[in-house]
C-alpha cells in the first residue's frame, strides 16, 4: 500500500483547528512519513484547481474544519466529499456550526450592514456591499454568496466521522491520526477523539447537592476552586457537554461553554441544559424561579454558544 | 483578456484570492485581491455577556 493521502481544509473557521494539528509538534514528522499531504491551505500550496484534478476518492482522509457560511464553503465541501474516501467533520464549527454559528441569532442583512456600513473602523461612503458578480474594466470578478444561515458540514454533505472540540486537543488528534494510519477506525458516523461521558463525569471538582438560589457572573463571585462551579451558581455547561477537552476552562475556574457538543443520544445540547437547570433551581415558587432564571445573561447565546446551527432551533422551515 | 487566478492564497490565516488580468502583450493589466469570507463577529457579539466576548473573539483568528 502506498502512503496515505491526507487533506485538511478550513471553511468558515479561525484556523485554530489547523494550529491544533500542528501542535502535535515533532510528531508531524511521523505524519509526513506515513502520509502525503495533498491539500492544506494553511501549510502547503495546493490550489482548488489541483483538488479538482484529483480522481474521485483520491484523498484517503480529509479533515474538514469550519462551518458552511457561504457558497464557496459548500462548493469546496462537496468537492472534498467527492475526492475523499473518508471525510471527518473536525472541530465544533464543522460539526455544529461553532462560534460562527452565533450569526444565526442575527439577520443576514443586519450582519452585512454592521460589517460594511456601521463598524467604527469601516469607511464606505458609497455603501458598497460584496457582489457575487462584479464587472471591472478587464472582465468580471466573482465572490461567494453569503448565505442567510450558517449550516453544519453534515447539512450539505455526507460525513463519516465527527471529531469535536474548539479546537480538538493535540493529544486526541494524534490518537485519531494513529487510528487513521493503522486503518483502525470505528463504524461510520462515530464521534472520534473524545469521551462518551460528560465533562461533569470527568471533573475533579467536588459535587454535593445542586441547589441554586442565585446565578452569578464570574466577576460577582470568588469561587471555591475545589467545588463544582454550577453548584456555586456559575452557568457551567459541564452536565450536558461531552468530555475530551481535559477541563481546560473549568480547571482555571471558568465555566464550560459546551464546545465539545452534546453527548451520545442527545439531539439538542441547549435544550438538555434547560432541562438540567430546571432540576437544580432551589425554589418551588414560580415567581422566585423566574427571578433566579432571569439572572442568567444571554441564555440562548450561552446554551447554544457552539451549537446553534446544529440544534433544533430555527429548523422548522 | 487572459486571467490568472490564484485561489486560494495559502499559508496564511483566512481566505483570499488574487485575480490577475493580462493584456495582449502578456503584461499585467490589473490585479484584484479578494476576500471571499465574512463571518460577522461585529454583529453576533452584540447581546453576548461582556465577560464571554474574549472567548468568542479569540475565534476570529486561531493561528
Amino acid at each position: 500500500m502506498g502512503k496515505l493521502k491526507l487533506a485538511s481544509y478550513w471553511a468558515a473557521a479561525c484556523g485554530g483547528c489547523d494550529v491544533a494539528i500542528l501542535d502535535i509538534h515533532e510528531k508531524i514528522l511521523d505524519v509526513a512519513a506515513a502520509a502525503d499531504i495533498v491539500f492544506w491551505p494553511i501549510a502547503v500550496d495546493f490550489k482548488y484547481k489541483d483538488v479538482e484534478g484529483y480522481e474521485d476518492g483520491y484523498i484517503d482522509v480529509c479533515l474538514f474544519h469550519g462551518a458552511i457560511r457561504n457558497s464557496e464553503n459548500e462548493h469546496i465541501a462537496k468537492l472534498l466529499r467527492q475526492k475523499s474516501k473518508v471525510l471527518v467533520a473536525f472541530g465544533s464549527c464543522a460539526i455544529m456550526g461553532g462560534i460562527p454559528g452565533l450569526a444565526n441569532f442575527k439577520c443576514r442583512d443586519d450582519i452585512l450592514k454592521r460589517a460594511y456600513f456601521e463598524s467604527q473602523s469601516t469607511q464606505n461612503p458609497d455603501r458598497v456591499l460584496p457582489q457575487t458578480h462584479y464587472k471591472v474594466p478587464e472582465g468580471e470578478l466573482e465572490l461567494p454568496a453569503f448565505y442567510k444561515d450558517v449550516k453544519t458540514l453534515a447539512d450539505v454533505v455526507d460525513v463519516d466521522y465527527f471529531m469535536p472540540g474548539c479546537p480538538p486537543t493535540p493529544a486526541q488528534i494524534w490518537a485519531v491520526i494513529g487510528a487513521i494510519v493503522s486503518g483502525n477506525l470505528p463504524p461510520k458516523g462515530s464521534v472520534v477523539g473524545a469521551s462518551h461521558k460528560t465533562l461533569c463525569d470527568e471533573c475533579p471538582r467536588e459535587r454535593t447537592d445542586k441547589k441554586i438560589k442565585k446565578f452569578y457572573r464570574p466577576h460577582e463571585i470568588i469561587t471555591d476552586s475545589s467545588r463544582c462551579l454550577l453548584e456555586q451558581g456559575l452557568v457551567c455547561m459541564g452536565p450536558v457537554t461531552r468530555a475530551g477537552c481535559g477541563g481546560q476552562c473549568t480547571s482555571t475556574g471558568f465555566p464550560c461553554r459546551g464546545c465539545y457538543g452534546p453527548v451520545d443520544g442527545v439531539v439538542d445540547q441547549g435544550a438538555k441544559f434547560i432541562s438540567a437547570l430546571a432540576s437544580v433551581v432551589d425554589s418551588e415558587n414560580p415567581e422566585e424561579i423566574d427571578k433566579i432564571i432571569s439572572e442568567i445573561v444571554d441564555p440562548a447565546g450561552t446554551f447554544y454558544r457552539f451549537g446553534l446551527p446544529g440544534s433544533l432551533l430555527r429548523r422548522a422551515k | 483578456m487572459k486571467k490568472i487566478s490564484i485561489d486560494p492564497i495559502t499559508r496564511l490565516e483566512g481566505h483570499g484570492k488574487i485575480e490577475i488580468f493580462l493584456n495582449d502583450a502578456g503584461g499585467v493589466e490589473n490585479c484584484y485581491f479578494q476576500i471571499p469570507e465574512l463571518r460577522g463577529f461585529e454583529k453576533f457579539c452584540e447581546g453576548r455577556a461582556a465577560e464571554d466576548v474574549p472567548q468568542i473573539v479569540s475565534r476570529i483568528c486561531g493561528v
